[in-house]
């Protein structure tokens, strides 16, 4: 998904090693509450004892997290060197694209490598091409994460990463003072309750029409996906594909419920002012639209499909620590260990109270921090719906294609749907024949 | 030394000849008072479009929340504020990043030049095998696109551990300045009488002590013009800087700062406007007050002769 | 601003420089004796001169250029993400692999798509569309701007500061400008449009759009410099000319032909040159403004971005950076030989 890649000046990444895809999304979701320590003292919260090597440790861990998430990753980082002094942890923000950069860069250098990495789940893919993270299977109990988080991190059966959260999913929220109290149940409804709120500079419904990621929900809830069985090979140009472009496109513009050219700063505004009844957006802007709306914000997942009767899934993916290929020994002891603890059901309530996000700890998910509060259920239902992001490098070939066919049907309004999808799947193959 | 036209990439500087100095605006009648007004007019609208953008900048930071994306042309909104201006003056690292630009531009700047005033010398006064390739590979390096040189120099920079500190950035900036410079002093020097020289080492002085004692001072202009352009252009690079400094926010310079606040999911608009008319403004008044030695670097050097 | 920090940054420079300073003063004292001591050279002087550039530039351009060959005959990308070193031909494997395939980039430039779809012609074509357009708005608008400058005129100094405003202002500062204002639904351009009953097109989404704002961006950022190059070479032209052609009862348009139009070639082609490579370069503006990366609006060099640092095709990459620098090559040289610009350069 290259939603925040947009938001960057562009100019600013000449130079950087840019893929195309990204993540992140995260940053900005909550800013009204700085993140304190946790008070890692309790006994059930301790790291395992046995056998923890002796020595110095000093590990580098790079974050995605910015300001402020970013002190919550420290406070946890002080809280582990209280329980094991010999092991201090410095923590380094870097942008997400960054991230991605600097680390695939450490083929070229392996010493600059941090000893862990918080990131999110496609940066496998690149990661994985280069070579410069390791297997973690057989390393570390992975039963302890709810199964979907997990996924997103296993590739071909092999577990490339541990989540710490759960999330990134796309969802409908909307504005009860003018949609009404309750989610639309399915598309007609969102139809008719968006024309219903659209009138000069009013619109219904909006959304980041110039992204594929916003069209990857519906292939589920039109009954295809992305790729092959094989989970590699492109299926862009299906009738079910066109189905969905051919949605998209009538509710831009046969029901005329959506502005006329609206990225994602458009889209955000336009829902924050009270122009726009429903957005299509992530959940990191669950903070930032219950900060602005409060008790008039209502969330949910994505109404199922009228025509097909199935459920629209979104790409779920959420933080996650992966280990560069260099670590071994004592080494990969202390950051098996630093990374069980810190996402120990403890800790991931903590990181719920703290973040507003989903635990990817099983248990912790079930906490009534979680269930009790109306936003993160909605959001928690939503998440439910999801399907894993796929990681594989293949993925930003498929997004960069849908990019240019989305574009073309949202924003010149080509109806010649066959042709788009045509289109697309050429350029996902040549894209995936020079991988 | 033949006075053919000037062999100038940025056209070089020349001494001001007494022909130049006769040479003024055409017409010095007045023209028909409709005429002036058309012209009056066309100018007015040039200089709206001009700065129309701008202003527009100077409004959004003094908007008073951060809402960059508004259906209102007012320059000065309502309830304006300079609340931006003191956030970012006095809560963010701008200071410390405009600190960090102004210590790498000058400092390059003045490496740069000296280099280029040395190699100028040795290529305007010396007859030497591969002095015509040498001037000519100078040349052909302003063909290059930036991107092409980009890959290469960020890896040879990971291999030397030059990422994340200021001694790569200083490196580049010292050297990629250097062919653009050595043309326009060449260029200048080249106009410069040897006679000069030469009577100064009738006088005793050695060959380097006639080029520092009597072309370099009598070179002041164009040196000076060397600078400014080497200056302008490390202050406002930031491609080799985002490649070379990386994520390092303590050695950002300017626009890698400014780009920071746009890099954010949901762009500081507030922050943003205003650091970029905090930035913009002495650079647009050195600009000014430079402008004319500018038009005479980069004119004059092709007309003489 | 934080103390420690300043005086760290500010330790670090002049560190730099400092180790700059001696690695030139050794240099030098080693040519010095080696020159001049030793062989006693005619041309010591020249030398010890331009040796420290010589190996500045050598470091900095030469030898990436030679890195950036070498690495346009190997198949390095992602996956095969090693240093191939100088020459080709000894560090050819990479973690067990095959990396050298010889000409193969090369052709590909010409045969496979670049990016997604758009194949080399077509983003050349459209290089060169956005050359031309905006090298003529930049010579013909700057031309008709100084003429109008040259002239005696109240306010003239203001306007003049206020028109050069566009190139003095950080091109960070004012792409930042320019990509917020052509927003669709919030930018300033389509409110002013909507005020004279305009419905302001779409400029991200419609390629022809795009592309006009494109040139649009680049026009207004590039009229300024071209006009103030050319107001000094109006300024030089010495009056007593067109006096005398008045004498001769030449019309103003005469004058312009034969006198203004003549006299202005020498500032005017090099400027024309310089402006032409500059726009052909151009990375910024394109880039900036084409948000949505439609293939329609790309041109060679943000298409040589995109290949080297979005899609990490190194081999490829280099190849097409070639390809670039002939192309631009042969022009110059082709212009440089029909206008003589560039005589003196071997006196």
């Amino acid at each position: 998904m290259t939603r925040k890649f947009h938001h960057l000046l562009p100019i600013l990444v000449v130079g950087s090693l840019i893929l195309g895809a990204c993540s992140g999304g995260e940053i900005g979701a909550d800013d009204s509450e700085e993140p304190t320590p946790t008070d890692g003292g309790d006994e059930s919260a301790a790291p395992t004892t046995a056998a923890f090597p002796e020595g110095d440790f000093e590990l580098e861990l790079w974050t995605k997290e910015g300001d402020p998430q970013i002190a919550y990753v420290e406070a946890l980082a002080e809280a582990y060197s209280a329980e094991r002094p010999n092991v201090t942890i410095s923590v380094i923000n870097k942008d997400v694209e960054l991230l991605r950069e600097d680390l695939v860069n450490t083929a070229l250098s392996p010493e600059a490598a941090p000893e862990l990495v918080w990131t999110v789940a496609d940066h496998i893919g690149p990661f994985t091409s280069a070579g410069v993270i390791q297997e973690l299977d057989g390393q570390i109990d992975t039963s302890i994460y709810e199964a979907g988080a997990l996924s997103a991190v296993q590739v071909d059966g092999t577990t490339w990463g541990i989540p710490i959260s759960n999330g990134n999913q796309l969802m409908l929220y909307w504005n009860k003072s003018l949609a009404g109290e309750e989610a639309p149940a399915d598309t007609d409804e969102l139809i008719a309750t968006a024309q219903e709120n659209t009138e000069g500079d009013n619109f219904g419904l909006v959304f980041n029409e110039t992204e594929s990621f916003w069209l990857t929900p519906w292939l589920a809830g039109f009954d295809t996906a992305v790729f092959a069985e094989d989970g590699t090979t492109p299926t862009l140009d299906t009738p079910e594909m066109q189905a969905a472009l051919e949605f998209l496109y009538d509710l831009k513009y046969t029901e005329e419920v959506m502005p006329g050219e609206c990225a994602y700063d458009c889209a955000n505004e336009l829902f924050l002012t009270g122009s726009a009844a429903m957005i299509v957006n992530g959940d990191w802007e669950l903070g930032n639209y219950a900060g602005e709306l409060g008790d008039d914000l209502g969330v949910g997942p994505l109404p199922t499909v009228s025509s097909t009767g199935s459920d629209p899934a979104p790409y779920t993916a959420g933080a996650f620590y992966m280990v560069p290929s260099a670590i071994e020994g004592d080494m990969l002891t202390v950051v098996l260990d630093f990374m069980a603890w810190s996402t120990n059901a403890e800790n991931q309530i903590q990181m719920v109270e703290e973040l507003r996000r989903l635990p990817a700890n099983a248990e912790a998910l079930e906490d009534p921090i979680v269930t009790d509060d109306p936003l993160l259920a909605g959001a928690a239902e939503a998440v439910q719906k999801g399907t894993p992001q796929p990681t594989n490098v293949e993925m930003r070939c498929v997004f960069d294609a849908m990019n240019t066919g989305i574009r073309d049907v949202l924003g010149a309004g080509n109806d010649d749907f066959a042709a788009v999808t045509a289109a697309m799947q050429e350029a996902a193959d040549n894209c995936v024949a020079t991988l | 030394m033949s006075q053919t036209t000037v062999p100038t990439v940025q056209p070089a500087a020349a001494v001001a000849t007494p022909r130049a100095k006769t040479a003024g605006s055409y017409g010095d009648r007045r023209d028909p008072p409709l005429k002036t007004a058309v012209i009056h007019a066309t100018l007015l609208l040039a200089a709206l479009i001009a700065i129309l953008p701008v202003l527009r900048v100077f409004s959004v930071s003094v908007r008073p929340n951060d809402r960059l994306l508004s259906r209102n042309l007012n320059i000065f909104p309502e309830e304006a504020t300079l609340a931006s201006y003191g956030h970012v003056l006095f809560e963010t690292d701008f200071p410390q990043w405009l600190f960090n630009s102004l210590l790498i531009t000058v400092g390059t700047s003045l490496v740069g030049l000296i280099f280029a005033a040395t190699s100028a010398y040795g290529f305007s006064r010396f007859k030497f095998p591969g002095r015509g390739v040498g001037l000519t590979a100078l040349l052909a390096t302003q063909l290059i696109p930036a991107t092409m040189l980009l890959v290469p120099i960020f890896i040879l920079a990971i291999q030397l551990d030059l990422i994340g500190t200021y001694r790569g950035l200083v490196i580049a900036y010292s050297v990629t300045s250097v062919p653009f410079s050595i043309w326009i002093l060449k260029g200048y020097y080249d106009t410069v009488p040897i006679e000069l020289e030469e009577a100064a080492r009738i006088d005793g002085c050695s060959q380097l002590e006639a080029f520092v004692r009597v072309l370099l001072p009598l070179s002041t202009p164009a040196l000076a013009i060397v600078f400014l352009f080497n200056f302008l252009a490390a202050w406002n690079e930031f491609v080799l800087a985002r490649v070379l400094i990386g994520s390092q926010t303590d050695l950002f310079t300017w626009p890698l700062g400014i780009l920071r606040f746009q890099a954010q999911f949901q762009t500081q608009w507030g922050d943003l406007a205003a650091a970029s008319v905090l930035v913009s403004i002495p650079i647009v008044a050195l600009f000014l007050y430079s402008s004319k030695w500018l038009i005479n670097g980069v004119t004059l050097g092709g007309v003489k002769g | 601003m934080d103390v420690d920090r300043s005086v760290a940054a500010l330790s670090e420079v002049i560190f730099t420089l400092a180790v700059f300073a001696v690695g030139v003063a050794i240099l030098e004292g080693v040519l010095y004796l080696v020159l001049v001591r030793w062989l006693k050279a005619r041309l010591a002087l020249p030398i010890l001169l331009i040796a420290p550039a010589f190996i500045g530039l050598t470091a900095l351009i030469f030898y990436p250029l030679l890195w950036e060959l070498n690495v346009s005959f190997t198949n390095m990308n992602l996956s095969r993400l090693c240093d191939p070193g100088i020459p080709a031909g000894i560090f050819t494997e990479c973690r067990g692999q095959n990396m050298f395939i010889g000409l193969e980039n090369y052709i590909n430039v010409f045969t496979r798509p670049v990016l997604q779809a758009a194949g080399f012609f077509q983003i050349f074509w459209q290089t060169i569309l956005w050359t031309a357009i905006n090298v003529f708005f930049h010579v013909g608008l700057g031309l008709g701007l100084a003429l109008l400058l040259n002239r005696h005129l109240r306010l003239k100094g203001v306007y003049r500061a206020l028109i050069v405003l566009p190139w003095a202002i950080p091109q960070i500062v004012s792409l930042a400008i320019w990509r917020t204002e052509l927003n669709s639904e919030f930018g300033m351009v389509n409110q002013l449009l909507a005020l004279v009953g305009v419905d302001g097109p779409t400029w991200m989404t419609d390629p022809f759009w795009n592309f006009f704002a494109m040139i649009m961006v680049n026009v207004w950022l590039g009229v300024p410099f071209m006009m103030v190059i050319l107001l000094g070479g109006l300024q030089s032209i010495p009056t007593d000319l067109y006096e005398a052609a008045e004498i001769d009862g030449a019309s103003s348009r005469q004058s312009f032909r034969f006198i203004t139009l003549p006299l202005l070639r020498p500032v005017m082609v090099p400027a024309v040159i310089l402006g032409t490579v500059w726009t052909f370069n151009n990375f910024n503006v394109p880039f900036v403004i084409n948000q949505l990366e439609l293939e329609t609006s790309d041109t060679l060099v943000t298409g040589l971005f995109r290949a080297a640092f979005q899609y990490n095709r190194y081999g490829f990459a280099g190849a097409y950076a070639f390809v670039i620098f002939a192309i631009l090559l042969v022009f110059v040289i082709f212009y440089v030989r029909r206008s003589g610009a560039l005589r003196g350069a071997d006196e």
